[in-house]
């Protein structure tokens, strides 16, 4: 399978900080990423670079074989872009703003569009500046949809909406994305919202990838073991094995990729007791946090 | 797509347009009822040598008209651009991203030779209601850099909005309000004469200003 997006060797620093080094992913045709991220990870940085708006400091990104920093209008018009907050040309109606933007694609397709307006209450003229966030962000899906483009990038698309906002533009985005065999590379805060929606996840901390693989594989591959112990554990948050540790009182939770024996035996062979030790199911929402930490 | 990128700016511009527009024609109005006035009360004759002999500007109500509808058009046209980021929308259109521009400027340009065209004649054929051919000239020469300095101030407010960083905007106003006095030098009437078309080709030159804020933005000083 094509891979839609390129990024390779990725290195970006705002003024001494450094936001990423090395940074390597693709994104497969007909897939959908998500990329998952702490504030200041570097999320925005990514989708920037992706949109040509910021130039790295090393490294390239592709997108259907194009740099980003140059890409060619016909390129351009195979790709929806949904900006953080769905800001769109709120000076105008929904009207005059469809009418806008077919000027500019031929395969313009109209249908998607009003069938969303049409479950919006809005009166045919409102500025789109006087509408709900939620109601915004249909407008923004909407006009993304009647582009027909291949590739969707959606820069937190959760932002602001409310749960029944959130749910309809995610069910609407996965039932299209997979009729029309389209490429989505998609970021939120609301992490729930991604298991729903992404075939695979992309997960950043500071300066580094701490999961690339598709949805299912890590959801079964990262576990959290719960256990009860007297002993002082501090030092095996330093053991390869274990990706986060956290033990308030005599409670830990160690999250790791390795098996449930695994962890027993070792356990076991450094002489550390334990008691009430499970397996407890994670959603994406947790795996995150024991990914990344709570801080 | 031009006529999608015409029909955006036209949605932002319209109605200030109408308004700018209407505020210089009452301005050219506002100058030729005291014209009228002066001449009821003062005698043409005595009116006439005020204006030959004691370079009495009866144009200089025009003064800084052309220079406010220059910067009005700029900023509801590209102030719309950069809230929230919206010019990211713009430069994702599928079309090059000076051509976009390039189209915007268009745009502005030719709305505000409409504009200047229609108060410029307006006041042209009042001026020759009301004078002779040699203060009509004058009067022309000296009205046509405050034109220009319409212009000029739409490309640069047009560079100065565009621009992402404010440490840059108070440097850039800095300098475009100083290289904007040049249009406004005193002197008698029709003394820019000599310098008119040095201003032109420096508007002319200005023009472009607007790309360079572009392609920093581009390039990721937001």
């Amino acid at each position: 399978m094509n891979n839609v997006i390129e990024c390779k060797n990725l290195t970006h620093y705002y003024g001494n900080k450094l936001v990423y080094e090395n940074l390597n992913f693709n994104v497969r045709e007909g897939s959908i990423l998500g990329l998952l991220g702490k504030n200041g990870a570097g999320k925005t940085t990514t989708i920037n670079i992706l949109h040509g708006f910021l130039q790295p400091r090393e490294g390239e990104c592709l997108i259907y074989g194009e740099n980003t920093q140059n890409l060619s209008p016909h390129t351009k018009s195979r790709i929806g872009f949904l900006i953080e907050g769905h800001v769109q040309y709120a000076f105008m109606d929904i009207h005059q703003i469809e009418k806008f933007y077919s000027g500019f694609y031929p395969n313009w397709n109209k249908e998607p569009y009003w069938e969303l307006m049409s479950k919006l209450k809005v009166s045919p003229n409102q500025k789109i500046s006087t509408m709900s966030c939620g109601q915004r962000s249909q407008v923004a899906l909407g006009l993304i949809l009647a582009q027909e483009p291949d590739l969707l990038i959606l820069d937190d698309f959760s932002m602001g909406l409310d749960p029944g906002y959130r749910r309809l533009f995610i069910d609407y985005l996965r039932t299209y994305a997979k009729a029309e065999n389209k490429t989505i590379f998609a970021t939120s805060h609301i992490v729930q919202d991604m298991e729903r929606l992404i075939d695979d996840v992309l997960v950043m901390d500071y300066n580094r990838v701490l999961a690339h693989s598709p949805i299912d594989k890590f959801m079964t591959g990262f576990k959290q073991f719960r256990f009860k112990t007297k002993i002082e554990i501090a030092g095996l948050k330093n053991e390869a094995f274990v990706v986060n540790l956290e033990k308030a009182k005599n409670e830990v939770e160690l999250y790791t990729y390795e098996s449930e024996d695994f962890v027993k035996d070792f356990l076991n062979k450094n002489g550390i007791q334990f008691e009430n030790f499970s397996l407890v199911p994670m959603g994406l929402e947790d795996a995150f946090i024991g990914l990344t930490g709570k801080y | 797509m031009i006529k999608s990128i015409v029909y955006k700016e036209w949605i932002k511009t319209r109605w200030f347009l109408l308004i700018l527009t209407a505020v210089g024609l009452l301005a050219v109005g506002n100058i030729f009822l005291k014209v009228q006035h002066a001449i009821t009360f003062n005698e043409a004759h005595k009116y006439w040598y005020l204006v030959l002999f004691q370079n009495q500007q009866y144009f200089k109500g025009l003064k800084f008209v052309p220079l406010v509808i220059g910067l009005g058009i700029a900023l509801v046209q590209y102030i719309p651009e950069i809230t929230a980021k919206r010019i990211k929308l713009t430069f994702h259109l599928p079309i090059n991203e000076n051509r976009v521009l390039l189209m915007m400027l268009g745009y502005g340009i030719v709305v505000l030779l409409f504009c200047f065209a229609l108060v410029f004649i307006i006041f042209t054929l009042f001026s020759q209601h009301f004078f002779g051919e040699e203060i009509v000239h004058a009067a022309l020469v000296s009205v046509t850099p405050w034109f220009l300095a319409g212009f000029a101030a739409y490309f640069l407010t047009a560079m100065i909005v565009l621009e992402a960083i404010w440490k840059y905007r108070v440097f850039y106003f800095l300098a475009s309000a100083a290289f904007i006095l040049f249009f406004f030098e005193k002197g008698i009437a029709g003394a820019y004469a000599p310098l008119n078309w040095k201003l032109a080709v420096l508007t002319l030159l200005i023009s472009l200003s607007l790309t360079f804020s572009a392609y920093r933005f581009r390039k990721g000083e937001m």
